[in-house]
């Protein structure tokens, strides 16, 4: 051990030396503690990574957000204010008296995207309009099977078997016939999933033979160009300067793609993000109490729920998904997930549609009746199910993982052990397509006012093979009452048959309705004009930032 | 009466009570020595002393602060995660499954390391210079990375990160021993040993051994805090123990969700591992020096 | 000398195709079928999986096989991600300069703070500043890298707002990929507003360097003070106090040199601790690396990307490491491998 005046005298030098090396080190902190983003556009976190960039393809409200009202305009739109069907690249329409014929003006000089793989030649013109149609109307057609030949919106709701044919009258006048009347065409026209695509583009890509480009790379009319996607990470989008609608006033839109809700709400305080969707309904308090921070809320059209294979026994049989809905306390998960931002789902529809029932009743909380059934149903003590929880938060399950878990605590009450499964969101979605489940939480957001948006995608036979029928199921009694309905186009007439269709519900139970919740988005301060679109995806062509 | 002592007698420590004093100066370490014994306390009480069970949920009692925040409650001391699951309970079993497992691995880890390092210690020529070779180069390696790797093949789960870790804490104690067998190999009292006629087995088991312990328990020391760390890492990254599981890394992962609103939800496991990892340094630093302060007087 | 480097260069290969053939083995060793690992393809016809076969000759036996598997990874055809559909070599040419860009930084971080202060400590022997570092470097290595990471966050970004908490550069600044290295690649490219990425890019570079460097400049602060301690005990430095020399000669001739030399492979060696810790951070901060990557590919099953993503990993942390043995033993042949010493 050295105890030496050396080592004494040298430490006092060595003190000075450090003195100037740590004010060295704090130099510079100014510029670097302070945010100096140059901003030239706008950064919208969203949830998840969009499976393509056509909605014709994929009902998942992340591929509609990334796409729809970003790269694509549609013939119509919804008037957000009251629902109406309104003019967007069909300026004008006539339909028949016997509802079959529909006849639309195509808008002129409406330029597609120029980007660095393709440059138009033309505006669009009514063959754009009969190629995107066709496209998911016709088995034969060159683009049909290009990504696998399913179009679940299309398909679901049976548009391809309505539409007789589609006919060129000139240039920029297209005529639709349809084989029987039906009340929500045209309300179908205007989702999000009737968007338009260039012929002229799918030609040049037929004859590079790289055909499944056009889902990837996309070309559109709308108000944004697509430019590059990083699975996971981003979207950039940069904006078409030749939009046909008001112009666009951002250079840049970028979406972070970001799939903790907790992490969206941390980038939108340090402002990485300008808004974000779906923020968590456990953060909706911090965010309304945050200065600087902006919360719009809507009630939404949509429906979270509890789906039961069907196809898989023992859930093929309703007394089995009585019991199991018996044994859950739809009230205490909404209070633990929703955080009261949602009511307790009684039907499918949600209490805005004029399908709703009010006098409705739910099935109560019940555990040992749901034992007793279960044991008289032969499911013993130890009987082993998975519940399938989807990875990202939806306005209708802000948090299917955690709702999973509280179902796991109830159901190991009723002697039933449950395994969580959960796959990352696209992969997800493949496997519950094969039907690899027992249950799943998941739901469904509206496109359009109408009931028929609930009742057929979410359970007629017709949308098993689309994808969009978790529970499996298959009634050929509810398929010809919601068939049915909308051979009328007088609501009375209508409720008739939906009522009928809800009952059938309840006694079924394909599925456990849980909640409609309402629909949120956040943003900074600084933003303005970004608005919740009721009838789904996010729009983003108007926003501005100063 | 008392006996008259006559002769003042020298006293003499053992080895491991020559340790024992050195320790016992450093006060830091001491107080790292009683925070460990608490925390063994609490792994071996805490189905006595949790007030919940930590997996039972209550839906009515949500995300409440802890006791010392402005509303907190006594019921819940530091307050209920997203689930309505009692920290307090949960960080208590979080203590005994990573702590536990740790304690467990490093044994396992210690056995096989001990066994496998006294063969290569008393092994000569190519077949000991090629387990060396690999050997060095398994050592550059961090554990946390072997483990990363054992689990992309096995999957991810708690019994596979168990696996992992241990695999991965192995060759360190492989190492020391056969280092420590080397050098022990050449001194008097072995070649006594060996001249009497023992085997080599009796001469690392009776002789060489016995005199490793003190070098073992700082190795193990390391080894622990080691695998606290890398289970509770696995844990963060949802690669090791699984969602409702009371491990402190994924009640830190799960915390991450609610961060903004329940910072203790964070804060109160990441201190029970910061503790723990604290409370075992301390206490291997201070055998360590105490060790070498030994060693060289 | 020559010796040497043949020997090293023989363990080279040696190792590298040990690593090759292992992760060549994991398309057996992962569950389910080979085939369907290495394509991600589950329900093809016979046709489809027959072609794909084919073109990994899994009807060869093993050594075959490994043998065109080698023929891929030299020919940069390292297969293509069952998740983004990309390929897997530039995925990985993508990600891994991130990590290596993050711990290089940390490194040098933390030997810019740890060595003086390990000087400082070891020249305090047993007082006052020696214990208050010493207790201190106990902290930096006992709290959890992720938890500190958190904390960061919740403090610097959340409460103060002074940092970004996620990504490399903001996603508003595009630069184009030349190194990989993003302060490099800013500095070389011919953006307008150059000076203002590059602040950016350094304000999201700092929390994640002190998070991971926060334990290695403990570990490098008590690696020095000890190797002070026991060069100023030495022989030499008491003969040289004893010949007259004053306190600064003495540690500048003799001291600073003699403590360091032995100690720096092991500082260097701190690289592949640092690699660790940064892929574990950069899942918290959303850093574009490669332990962010390869753990996206764990949770997703993505067994080409694991595969691929492991041997790059292992083959640069045991080519680094096997390199700073050669350099120790090419400047001191007398060593026969690094000496790990106490901390």
């Amino acid at each position: 051990m050295i105890k030496s005046p050396v080592l004494y005298s040298l430490h006092k030098r060595g003190k000075q030396a450090f003195c100037v090396l740590f004010t060295l080190g704090l130099f510079g902190c100014d510029v670097l503690l302070t945010s100096t983003n140059q901003t030239t556009g706008i950064i919208y976190c969203s949830e998840g990574s969009p499976t393509n960039f056509n909605p014709q393809l994929d009902t998942s409200g992340t591929t509609v957000d990334a796409s729809s009202h970003q790269i694509y305009d549609r013939l119509l739109d919804f008037d957000p204010q009251n629902g109406n069907v309104i003019p967007s690249l069909a300026t004008s329409w006539t339909i028949s008296d016997d509802g079959l014929k529909y006849t639309f003006q195509l808008r002129k000089n409406v330029e597609f995207h120029q980007t660095n793989y393709f440059v138009p030649s033309r505006a669009l013109n009514a063959d754009d309009v009969i190629f995107s149609f066709d496209r998911w109307r016709l088995k034969d057609h060159p683009f049909h099977m290009v990504a696998g030949g399913t179009y679940p919106y299309a398909d679901s709701l049976g548009l391809d078997k309505l539409i007789a044919s589609i006919n060129r009258i000139n240039g920029y006048r297209i005529e639709i016939v349809l084989h029987h009347s039906q009340s929500s065409f045209l309300a179908n026209l205007a989702t999000d999933f009737a968007v338009i695509l260039s012929k002229e583009y799918a030609d040049q890509l037929e004859i590079k033979q790289l055909k499944s480009k056009i889902d990837s790379q996309p070309i559109g009319t709308g108000p944004f160009k697509f430019v590059n996607f990083r699975q996971d990470s981003f979207i950039r989008y940069q904006k078409h300067d030749k939009y046909w609608g008001e112009s666009i006033q951002t250079e840049n839109l970028i979406f972070d793609i970001t799939s903790s809700s907790s992490l969206r709400l941390a980038k939108l305080i340090t402002g990485e993000c300008d808004a974000m969707g779906l923020p968590a309904h456990s953060e909706l308090e911090i965010i309304r109490q945050s200065k600087g921070l902006v919360l719009d809320e809507k009630p939404g059209l949509n429906v979270g729920f509890w789906a039961f294979n069907t196809s898989k026994p023992p859930f093929n049989k309703p007394e089995v998904r009585r019991a199991l809905s018996l044994a859950i306390d739809k009230n205490a998960l909404i209070e633990a997930i929703y955080f009261d931002s949602a009511i307790v789902a009684k039907n499918i529809v949600p209490p805005t549609s004029w399908a709703f029932q009010a006098e409705q009743k739910n099935l109560s909380y019940n555990p040992s009746a749901a034992k007793k059934l279960l044991q008289e149903n032969g499911i013993e003590a130890g009987f082993t199910m998975n519940v399938w929880a989807m990875p990202v938060e939806r306005a209708y399950n802000p948090n299917a993982i955690k709702m999973a878990e509280l179902i796991q605590g109830y159901l190991q009450a009723v002697g039933v052990k449950v395994n969580i499964i959960s796959y990352e969101w696209s992969t997800f979605r493949e496997k519950l397509k094969q039907g690899d489940h027992d249950s799943v939480l998941i739901g469904w957001s509206a496109d359009n006012g109408d009931p028929d948006n609930f009742y057929r995608p979410l359970l007629s036979c017709a949308a098993i093979k689309s994808g969009t029928n978790r529970a499996m199921w298959c009634s050929p009694e509810y398929d010809s009452l919601i068939d049915q309905a909308l051979h009328f186009t007088q609501i009375e007439d209508r409720q008739y048959f939906y009522y009928k269709a809800n009952a059938l519900i309840a006694e079924q139970l394909p599925l456990i309705p849980i909640a409609h919740a309402s629909k949120y988005q956040a943003y900074r301060e600084n933003v303005k004009g970004f608005e919740i679109n009721p009838y789904g995806g996010v729009q983003l062509a108007g926003v501005t930032k100063n | 009466m008392s006996r008259f002592k006559l002769y003042q007698e020298e006293f003499h420590p053992s080895p491991l009570q020559h340790t024992w004093l050195e320790f016992k100066e450093n006060h830091l370490a001491v107080g790292g020595l009683c925070c460990f014994m608490f925390f063994l306390f609490i792994i071996l009480l805490c189905p006595i002393f949790a007030p919940f069970d930590p997996l039972m949920q209550k839906t009515d009692a949500i995300l409440i602060p802890p006791a010392w925040e402005a509303n907190g409650g006594i019921v819940n001391v530091f307050g209920t995660d997203a689930l309505g699951r009692d920290l307090l309970s949960r960080v208590m079993y979080g203590c005994r499954m990573t702590f536990g497992i740790s304690i467990i691995l490093v044994l396992v880890a210690m056995f096989v390391g001990v066994t496998l390092g006294a063969v290569a210690g008393m092994s000569r020529g190519v077949r000991s210079s090629v387990m060396n070779h690999i050997l060095d180069s398994m050592m550059a390696i961090p554990t946390l990375l072997i483990a990363i790797i054992i689990i992309a093949i096995l999957g991810t789960g708690l019994i596979n990160s168990m696996w992992a870790i241990a695999l991965a804490l192995i060759p360190q104690f492989i190492h020391q021993t056969r280092d420590f067998v080397r050098q022990e190999r050449k001194k008097e009292y072995v070649m006594a040993a060996k001249l009497d006629g023992a085997t080599p087995f009796q001469l690392v088991t009776r002789s060489i051994l016995p005199n490793m312990g003190e070098i073992l328990v700082v190795q193990g020391a390391l080894a622990l805090s080691i695998s606290i760390l890398d289970i509770s890492a696995l844990g963060f990254l949802n690669l090791g123990a699984q969602a409702p599981s009371p491990e402190l890394g994924t009640m830190l992962s799960e915390g991450i969700e609610v961060a903004y609103i329940a910072p203790w939800s964070i804060a109160l496991p990441g201190g029970a591992i910061f503790l723990m990892m604290l409370s075992i340094n301390l206490v291997g630093d201070g055998l360590r020096s105490a060790l070498r302060s030994r060693l060289i007087h | 000398m020559l010796k040497v480097i043949l020997r090293f260069a023989n363990l080279v290969v040696l190792t590298l195709l040990v690593l090759s053939f292992f992760s060549f083995l994991l398309a057996y060793m992962f569950p389910g079928e080979p085939l369907a690992n290495l394509t991600g393809v589950v329900r093809g016809n016979e046709q489809q999986l027959e072609a794909l076969g084919q073109l990994y000759h899994l009807d060869n036996n093993f050594l075959v096989q490994y043998w065109y598997y080698l023929a891929e990874l030299f020919d940069g055809n390292w297969g293509l991600s069952f998740s983004s559909g990309l390929p897997l070599a530039s995925e990985i040419a993508r990600t891994l300069p991130a990590s290596i860009e993050l711990s290089t930084y940390a490194l040098i971080l933390s030997m810019f703070i740890g060595l003086p202060l390990g000087f400082i400590a070891g020249l305090r022997h047993r007082k006052t500043t020696d214990y208050a570092l010493l207790s201190l470097s106990v902290l930096g290595y006992s709290i959890p890298v992720f938890w500190l990471a958190m904390l960061m966050i919740l403090g610097f970004c959340l409460q103060l707002g002074w940092f970004p908490l996620s990504g490399r550069l903001s996603l508003l600044y595009e630069v184009p990929r030349i190194s990989g290295f993003i302060l490099l690649d800013i500095m070389w490219s011919d953006l307008e507003n150059k000076s203002a990425i590059l602040i950016d890019a350094l304000r999201h570079l700092i929390l994640p360097t002190l998070s991971i460097a926060a334990f290695t400049t403990t570990i490098i602060l008590r690696i020095t003070r000890r190797s002070v301690i026991e060069t100023m005990n030495s022989d030499y430095i008491l003969a040289a106090l004893a010949r007259g020399l004053t306190p600064w000669q003495i540690l500048f001739r003799h001291g600073i040199k003699n403590a360091l030399m032995p100690i720096l492979p092991l500082i260097a060696l701190q690289f592949t601790t640092l690699l660790t810790n940064a892929m574990i951070v950069e899942v918290i901060f959303s850093w574009p690396g490669i332990g962010n990557w390869l753990i996206q590919a764990i949770y997703q099953r993505d067994y080409p990307a694991i595969r691929v993503g492991m041997l790059a990993v292992s083959t640069l942390v045991v080519l680094f490491t096997m390199s700073i043995d050669l350099l120790i033993r090419l400047v001191d042949p007398k060593k026969s491998k690094v000496e790990r010493v106490a901390i």
